[in-house]
């Protein structure tokens, strides 16, 4: 059995881990570094019970990759079939358009601290 | 006593039913009995009694019906998939009467054939989510084979339902004052036009519709109802379902999503071939792909060079997978949710509750309206013709607030031919306009998926699996190191 406190720090929020200040600085160390790349942040919904974990929570994506595109990346690395439900939401809440490049969705949706902030999510079940 | 309870109500519900087993919870697989097996396979033994418990137990959850009225406003429009009914007057009411009743209705039902490779006999308090599936289906299928504004002449009246004003600016409903009957000018019910002399009218079903009954359509409504038979055969019984299911990895006894829904739909309507001249597509990505669609629906596309001079092209149910919110609905949605539901084109859409599945097929203002599934009905033999179909029609429409409803859901559409799918696109396309959110729930995009795909983008190469963490090693301090890092797309 792993130690339990370790998952504890893991499993908290990109957000909940890292002050605004570190965030803030990281995001303009690496833009002046990149600066045709966007920082992403992907996390998995909280209450996921079917899609894997990532070990990675940081990306950096160029400006004219579309959505299909980075969809697919993280749908091939997790190894999904095409049929499996899978979700990006933009800041846990909105979908957004498969045909926009991740420049435009970053425009319009980056948080304060200049990272993209993404929750990905099957679908949930229903039974009773 | 529990058997008691359930015995005795079956009783009063359902004496028409032809197939009625006694004894509903010692049914016995049949599988000859082996007297050798017993000592060996007692965990099995164990399971089964516990499978009997527990379908005894839902038998009796999801047996109740309760009575709760639900409120009708009477001043403002509700929608039923496409047509609105604002219900001030009998007529109004009337036609909404028929737009809800005539839908069909799949329930929970009990004491049908167990489900291959293993001993269930009822899908009562798991099957919700394929029965709203199967709802849609039949929805779909409605509008594929039936005359356009079919009405089943022998729907029920209203149950359960009152029709009220609601003062404007006060959500509570002031002047309460039910109408129950909006009879009085017209007479008894008076059937507008006399019924052909060889129908013999039932005395629970005093109302006709305005129209003559129509044999030929009352053949093929019966036909379609026996394609959701509780049997192996039927194409989109609940068998069939579950059994397309398990290449998904799903079995009986689990529960489903509306996606994992929406693909063995697909697959059954490909699969049989009872159903002429329609095709199923399923959204990928909250995309619709409309090349994709259009060599679905006309094989000939698929040949090179394309036949052009080709005029087949078959109808369309088109689903649509999506997710309109993390923890909770995303608010900002639902106004797009009631456009959607006010379109023609739309057969409904299957989600519900948080783990409770409804299928809506309407609003009235802040409220969706669903058929719910959450009823165990004992199994109709749907083979022995001229079945009754009374328990396949729901005769008290129920509301619930958009707020509760869950983000996962499924959106199906209809069309007819080409043309009806290009006016289905740019109708929907409006629609989804219409969301306070920046971008829309899904799209409509020319081409076809593989032309938006990863062709001559370096990454995909690079290795699947390899960001997923294997399970159990979260904790693990060289991940942890490792992870802080950005991987460069």
């Amino acid at each position: 059995m792993p130690p339990l406190e370790k998952p504890q720090l893991q499993n908290k929020p990109f957000k909940l881990r890292k002050s605004f200040a570190t965030r803030r600085q990281e995001v303009a160390g690496i833009r002046a570094k990149f600066p045709n790349k966007i920082p992403v942040i992907i996390e998995r919904f909280d209450r996921e019970k079917f899609l894997p974990p990532l070990d990675k929570t940081k990306f950096l994506v160029p400006h004219e990759l579309s959505m299909t595109q980075f969809i697919t990346i993280i749908r091939n690395r997790m190894a999904l079939l095409p049929t499996q439900a899978f979700y990006l939401l933009v800041n846990n809440s909105g979908l957004s358009s498969m045909s926009l490049t991740m420049a435009q969705v970053y425009k319009d949706h980056q948080d304060e601290d200049g990272f993209l902030y993404m929750t990905y999510a099957s679908q949930e079940m229903f039974g009773r | 006593m529990q058997e008691e309870l359930v015995e005795n109500r079956r009783q009063q519900q359902q004496q028409q039913q032809p197939m009625e087993r006694q004894g509903s919870f010692g049914l016995r697989p049949p599988q000859t009995p082996d007297p050798g097996r017993e000592a060996v396979g007692e965990p099995d033994e164990i399971d089964k009694l516990k499978a009997k418990l527990m379908s005894a137990w839902n038998n009796v959850k999801y047996g109740w019906t309760v009575k709760s009225k639900t409120s009708f406003n009477k001043m403002s429009p509700v929608s039923v998939l496409g047509h609105s009914y604002l219900l001030n007057s009998e007529d109004e009411v009337e036609r909404f009467r028929l737009a809800f009743v005539s839908r069909v209705w799949l329930t929970y039902r009990r004491e049908f054939p167990p489900m291959e490779g293993s001993t269930w006999t009822t899908d009562c308090g798991w099957g919700c989510m394929l029965r709203s599936g199967q709802m849609l289906l039949a929805q779909g299928l409605l509008v594929h084979l039936m005359p356009r504004d079919w009405a089943w002449p022998d729907a029920q009246q209203l149950t359960d339902v009152d029709f009220e004003v609601f003062r404007p600016n006060s959500p509570a409903r002031a002047g309460g004052v039910p109408i129950p009957s909006f009879g009085s000018p017209r007479g008894s019910n008076t059937p507008v036009k006399s019924l052909p002399s060889d129908q013999v009218p039932k005395s629970s079903q005093k109302k006709r519709p305005e129209c003559a009954r129509d044999r030929q359509a009352e053949t093929v409504h019966h036909g379609l109802v026996t394609w959701f038979g509780d049997q192996p055969l039927a194409p989109f019984g609940v068998h069939q379902l579950v059994e397309i299911g398990k290449s998904s990895g799903k079995k009986a006894g689990d529960w489903y999503g509306p996606s994992i829904v929406a693909h063995i739909l697909r697959k059954a309507v490909a699969k049989t071939c009872v159903v002429q001249n329609l095709a199923l597509y399923v959204a990928q990505d909250c995309t619709v792909y409309k090349e994709d669609v259009a060599r679905l629906c006309d094989p000939s596309l698929c040949q090179t060079p394309p036949d052009p001079s080709s005029e087949t092209w078959k109808s369309v149910i088109i689903l649509v997978p999506v997710r309109l919110g993390g923890e909770a609905l995303n608010p900002s949605y639902i106004e797009c949710v009631k456009n959607i539901l006010k379109l023609e084109c739309c057969i409904g859409i299957i989600g519900g509750k948080p783990k409770h599945s409804l299928y809506f097929v309407g609003f009235q203002d802040e409220q969706l309206l669903y058929l719910d599934p959450h009823y165990c009905q004992p199994v109709v033999d749907v083979t022995q013709i001229n079945f009754s179909l009374e328990s396949f029609h729901c005769s008290s429409p129920k509301k619930m607030p958009f707020t509760r409803m869950d983000p996962s859901c499924t959106i199906g559409f209809y069309a007819k031919n080409k043309k009806d799918f290009e006016s289905l696109c740019s109708a929907v396309n409006v629609a989804l306009s219409s969301t306070q959110e920046k971008y829309p729930i899904f799209t409509f995009v020319e081409g076809q998926s593989q032309d938006y795909g990863l062709e001559g983008h370096s990454s995909i190469h690079s290795g699947p699996a390899a960001l997923i963490l294997p399970p159990g090693k979260l904790g693990q301090s060289n991940n942890r190191r490792h992870s802080d890092e950005f991987v460069f797309l």
